[in-house]
């Protein structure tokens, strides 16, 4: 049995967008079924224009720090962390799903999101989804 | 018997996910019964690498360190 694996992002910083990176390609490429289901601020990672920035952090320090951890990431080797997540969209094993009752709760649309991301469902499907899953939340 | 790998790949200065991510992607190139080289000099991978052929059935037939370098060999299945 394929092993699966659901998790709940609620949160829009740059640390919780670098996990959902990391965990869902990786988990794809180990041929796990990585399921992320948005909700709250965690839906803003979805959106186009949204630039996470580092949650732990004091306020002004916070863009400098977000640039220096880039940096250092690109280093590693790791950048274009959409065009990862796409990969991965694409090879069928990552799946991210926005919340509709949160995205209309904050009135956030549809067409502020990237176009290869699920469509949005509610709570029941998520949970239908995580019968015979292990859920996370980030 | 040893067998020579079909490729190397050196991923030096890479650090998690990159060298599970590529050797995924290398591997997913490949012809069944070929093998590969990875070099790594992420302490990481050590576990990392060993972690993702167990999930996708290929077979790590090889892995030595040589100084920082680990070199992991794996057949694909």
């Amino acid at each position: 049995m394929v092993e699966k694996i659901n998790f709940i992002v609620k949160d829009k910083s740059f640390e919780k967008f670098m996990m959902m990176v990391i965990l869902g390609t990786t988990g794809g490429a180990m041929d796990m079924e990585m399921n992320f289901f948005f909700t709250f601020w965690g839906l803003y990672l979805l959106k186009k224009k949204h630039k996470p920035k580092v949650a732990g952090m004091p306020f002004p320090m916070k863009g400098m720090a977000t640039r220096m951890f880039k940096k250092r990431l690109k280093k590693f080797g790791l950048e274009n962390s959409w065009e990862l997540i796409k990969e991965a969209i694409e090879d069928g094993k990552m799946k991210l799903y926005p919340c509709q009752m949160t995205m209309d709760l904050m009135g956030i649309k549809r067409e502020e999101m990237w176009d290869f991301i699920e469509e949005p469902i509610g709570a029941a499907a998520f949970l239908e989804m995580g019968e015979d899953a292990k859920i996370v939340s980030l | 018997m040893k067998k020579m790998a079909d490729k190397t790949f050196d991923y030096t200065g890479l650090k998690c996910p990159m060298p599970v991510l590529k050797t995924k992607k290398e591997l997913q190139k490949m012809t069944s019964g070929q093998v590969i080289e990875v070099i790594s000099d992420d302490i990481g991978a050590k576990k990392d690498i060993p972690a993702l052929v167990n999930k996708t059935g290929d077979e790590l037939i090889e892995f030595k360190e040589d100084n920082s370098k680990l070199i992991f060999i794996i057949k694909k299945s």
